[in-house]
């Protein structure tokens, strides 16, 4: 089995994408993007509860990384395209986690991905993001709807969690493009400091 | 003038949404809570205050409170109006028939 670095977000969809490669046997750490102040407690709140959910079932420790993203969001909100903050917020988000899997070992990253759930989860905006990372990246519950995903959420005990009551994130622009293509998204990372903001993000990441 | 607040779609904080549409100038806001100390992040398409409870402020006028406190969103309404110069809030329905 292999060693992989999953996303988590708080959301109903990355516990159970979590819980399937835990089921598989594979050794997972986890990656929570801390979106503050652009939201609350309550998504690092859900994860950190995840976690302790899912490491009881599998015997697991499960490292958790918790990487500060708000800066991030602020300089590409004052420097970038806001159609394009999806897709540009997923380019960070997975580039710092592929810094983590380098850390820890890992060989893969995941996500609770589903296609077509959200601007960002377009076929499109999906190739946009992830070319900026080298890893595979493995999405579980690409093919499943989201009653599948809901319906298996409420088994392993995650929905409850997931479903808390808690602010949105913010930083989703109002008008998120559901389209891009990677000529696009280069230019607007031209207007800011990848390696810099990257490279800061990592460099405050806490284990918890 | 401001909808009363409502919980916001996810219920941890409350919103606030003008109607007419009440757009914010916001390099003029910011300076404004900077004037009277109040610390501000600056996103350029929306402002984050720290008021009695952090409120996020957009460009067309949302106002976000953070918190699930229905009176500690309203104090902060109260003080961001007067800071900003906004609409008032509608009045809350009345309880019952006037007496007299």
């Amino acid at each position: 089995m292999a060693r992989g670095v999953m996303l988590m977000s708080g959301g109903i969809d990355s516990p159970v994408a979590l819980h399937y490669l835990l089921r598989q046997g594979h050794e997972m750490v986890a990656v929570h993007m801390d979106n503050r102040p652009f939201t609350d407690d309550s998504p690092l709140a859900k994860v950190v509860d995840h976690l302790a959910m899912l490491r009881d079932r599998y015997h697991q420790p499960i490292p958790l990384y918790l990487l500060p993203h708000g800066p991030t969001q602020i300089t590409l909100m004052r420097s970038t395209d806001r159609h394009f903050g999806c897709v540009l917020c997923r380019r960070f988000m997975w580039r710092s986690a592929e810094r983590i899997a380098v850390r820890e070992g890992a060989t893969f990253l995941a996500t609770g991905e589903a296609l077509g759930q959200v601007a960002s989860q377009t076929l499109s905006n999906m190739r946009s993001a992830t070319a900026s990372v080298q890893l595979p990246i493995v999405r579980p519950l690409i093919g499943f709807d989201k009653q599948e995903i809901e319906r298996v959420a409420k088994s392993i005990g995650t929905y409850a969690i997931s479903t808390r009551p808690g602010v949105c994130c913010q930083a989703v622009p109002d008008k998120p493009a559901t389209r891009s293509n990677l000529v696009q998204i280069l230019k607007e990372e031209e207007r800011v400091d990848v390696d810099t903001m990257i490279d800061d993000c990592v460099r405050k990441a806490v284990i918890l | 003038m401001y909808r009363r607040l409502r919980l916001c779609s996810n219920r941890g904080g409350y919103e606030a949404i003008a109607e007419p549409a009440h757009p914010i100038d916001l390099v003029g806001a910011k300076a404004r809570f900077e004037a009277v100390g109040i610390p501000v992040i600056d996103a350029r398409v929306m402002l984050i205050a720290h008021l009695d409870s952090e409120v996020t402020i957009s460009r067309a006028g949302r106002l976000l409170f953070k918190t699930q406190d229905p009176r500690l969103a309203e104090r902060t309404f109260e003080r961001l109006r007067s800071i900003l110069e906004l609409p008032a809030m509608e009045d809350a329905p009345s309880a019952g028939p006037a007496s007299g």
